[in-house]
């Protein structure tokens, strides 16, 4: 018996009562998309519900700055603020096909538990999203937007209160429901099939990328960058490029407050494989092997894991990952709001940091894209708190 | 030497009587506590025990068995010293031990060497509830190549239908049948197909039957005395323990009621079966 793996990696390491259930989900999923009409329902409301495709923006200041092109794929322009709802739209349409009339999701920044209750507003299904405690009073203006689309926002209050707990509750809900509730996982993690479903229903980032970079430049980028927590809107911008052999793929984690501290987001700086949440990948631990707690300032990469097909990518040296601190995202963001008039979220400011380190190398022809994948509003207020005791104005 | 759990169960099975298993979270009220509890249950004539190694994430357990995890680890209890206090127990005590726990504690210390650790110290099965049989392999290797290694316990849960057959292939020891979905602790909350479940996994079975999950006295299970071979009590043994502050006592009693009510129960279903 063998289980679909990225080499070593991925895996359904859940209960026995899931695992049927994750057998019906694969069996429907692999039906969907060989199905033109579920294609075409998909792509109508990504279409005109998110409003793609987004724009691929040559940031002309910066470029002129970092003496490299570097394009901006604007994912933060599409409905709800974030390429979250890419997947949500095709989770929740699989959802719909299957005959759930329920679903729930896990949210860390609040962007997939917004885009799930988008989803479910849109669709006429009852949502239930968890929630960390401590994510909750970070987010609170996402738990209103939920609770505003007619969401019930779970508080967790087990362990550290943040994603990987709400993760957890998720998991047990769903195993208690599964007969009739559809589990929408956020992020390119989790068993199997999830880690690839996410990655299909995010892969729309690059095949507009590349398509766009052609149109404009003639040729494909020289690199690709995009931030890495769990990592679905870099698996979506790599999907794409992962064969043109010549296209550099980099996914930048969270440094927090430096690898040093031990106060970091960063799954592949300690390199030990692990098991959560029914996936077998890099995984932050202690010395006990329990899950380590993982820190960023920004809450949608703070998760110890990191899907299984970027340790796959990371071990076949195909992509490569770096990391960078909470401070260099900040800097990164203030001179996205200062350069180019957008105020990314301070997730997609941890690849544009890493990209001005990155454009030193790179000469004025040369190309880089970047993945914006979200718009900072809900970050103003982690902003504002930020800058204010550094005294920013 | 015959597996502890193996003899245990050939025993109970010459006898006719039913299995009565505990689940404790090792390491409350702290390790020398796990001790006294484990040689006092073995006392009153528990059959086996399931001693629950902490871990961060029980993405299986219910609020009871979460918390008792959390508070375990904040006590410093480690897999190491579970494998110490096992190894101590051991020269005076040979009741059937049971690890439960999840599959990464078992990565971490490295697969080898825990298969290696186990049959050293006298652990005689597995309950690993994220190590679903299609992911077994590697622990199933490691175990092969050990003598006197632990048998891994496997699990069926009320959806489990058509893999049923697929689990019971090659099972040692017991198979523990989850009475209800989704986590410990849902008291008598059981399927509401159980009895048709439970009747599909004796059928399919060639080892003896255990009920888990939810279940607090022998009389929730009184009616499945046909169908099953004894039965397994988690949560609720963590809750009477908390509630008695340990009481060594206690423990005993519950245990020996309980075998008690098996038995009575038992003999009811008998005549029944026989009218």
């Amino acid at each position: 018996m063998n289980n679909k793996k990225y080499g070593e990696y991925g895996g359904q390491y859940v209960a026995e009562s899931l695992m049927n259930t994750l057998k019906e989900l694969e069996k429907a999923y692999r039906e969907a998309i060989k199905d033109p009409e579920f294609i075409k329902e998909y792509e109508y409301y990504l279409k005109d519900y998110v409003g793609r495709e987004t724009p691929l923006y040559l940031a002309q200041k910066l470029s002129e700055k970092y003496g490299t092109k570097i394009y901006l794929k604007r994912e933060d322009l599409n409905h709800t603020g974030a390429h979250k709802i890419n997947n949500v739209i095709g989770q929740i349409l699989l959802a719909k096909r299957m005959g759930k009339k329920k679903v729930i999701a896990e949210t860390g920044a609040g962007q997939h538990g917004v885009a799930t209750a988008t989803g479910a507003a849109l669709f006429g299904m009852e949502c239930t999203v968890y929630m960390g405690e401590e994510d909750m009073a970070r987010q609170a203006l996402n738990v209103f937007r939920m609770e505003m689309l007619g969401a019930r926002v779970e508080c967790v209050k087990t362990g550290s209160r943040t994603l990987k707990d709400a993760t957890n509750e998720a998991i047990r809900t769903w195993a208690k429901n599964a007969e009739d509730t559809f589990y929408i996982i956020g992020s390119a993690v989790g068993p199997h099939p999830y880690p690839e479903m996410v990655k299909q229903f995010q892969r729309v980032i690059s095949e507009e990328t590349k398509r766009q970079i052609l149109e404009k430049e003639g040729r494909l980028p020289d690199c690709v960058i995009a931030c890495v927590g769990g990592g679905s809107n870099s698996i979506g911008m790599f999907a794409e490029f992962i064969d043109e052999k010549d296209v550099e793929l980099i996914g930048v984690e969270a440094a927090g407050c430096g690898i040093g501290t031990g106060k970091h987001a960063s799954a592949f700086s300690v390199g030990q494989a692990g098991v959560l949440h029914g996936m077998r990948s890099y995984l932050l631990q202690d010395e006990d092997g329990n899950v380590q707690i993982a820190h960023s300032i920004s809450a949608g990469l703070d998760y110890p894991g990191v899907g299984p097909e970027h340790a796959y990518l990371h071990d076949s040296g195909r992509a490569h990952y770096v990391s960078i601190t909470d401070d260099e995202a900040m800097e990164a963001l203030r001179e996205l709001c200062m350069a180019e008039g957008i105020i990314p979220a301070i997730e997609s400011a941890h690849a544009l940091a890493y990209a001005f380190k990155k454009a030193a190398s790179m000469t004025p022809e040369q190309i880089m894209i970047v993945n914006l994948s979200g718009r900072g509003d809900k970050d103003v207020h982690t902003i504002a708190d930020y800058f204010k005791d550094r005294g920013y104005k | 030497m015959e597996n502890r759990i193996e003899k245990r169960m050939r025993e109970l099975q010459q006898t006719g009587e039913k299995a009565f298993i505990t689940y404790m979270t090792a390491g409350l009220p702290d390790m020398e506590g796990t001790k006294e509890l484990i040689r006092a249950e073995a006392e009153a004539g528990i059959d086996v025990i399931e001693l629950g190694i902490p871990f961060s994430d029980p993405t299986a357990d219910g609020p009871v068995i979460q918390d008792a995890s959390y508070r375990s680890i904040c006590k410093g209890t480690n897999l190491k010293k579970v494998f110490d206090a096992v190894e101590e127990v051991r020269r005076d005590c040979q009741v059937p031990i049971v690890y439960m726990m999840y599959y990464n504690t078992i990565l971490h210390y490295g697969v080898g060497a825990f298969v290696e650790k186990c049959a050293a110290v006298g652990v005689d099965g597995l309950i690993i509830p994220d190590l679903p049989k299609e992911e077994q392999q590697e622990l199933s290797d490691a175990l092969a190549r050990v003598e006197n290694a632990p048998i891994l316990i496997q699990l069926v849960a009320p959806v489990s239908a058509d893999r049923i057959p697929m689990i019971l292939e090659n099972a040692r020891g017991f198979v523990y049948c989850v009475s209800s979905m989704g986590v410990t602790g849902q008291a008598a909350d059981f399927h509401k197909n159980v009895r048709a479940y439970l009747e599909n996994v004796k059928a399919a079975s060639k080892i003896p039957v255990m009920m888990g999950f939810g279940i607090r006295t022998a009389d929730d299970v009184a009616g499945f005395m046909d169908t099953i071979d004894g039965c397994i009590v988690g949560t609720h043994f963590i809750e009477l323990m908390e509630d008695s502050d340990y009481n060594l006592e206690t423990a005993k009693e519950y245990v020996r009621n309980f075998k008690e009510g098996l038995a009575k129960a038992a003999e009811i279903g008998y005549a029944n079966i026989k009218r």
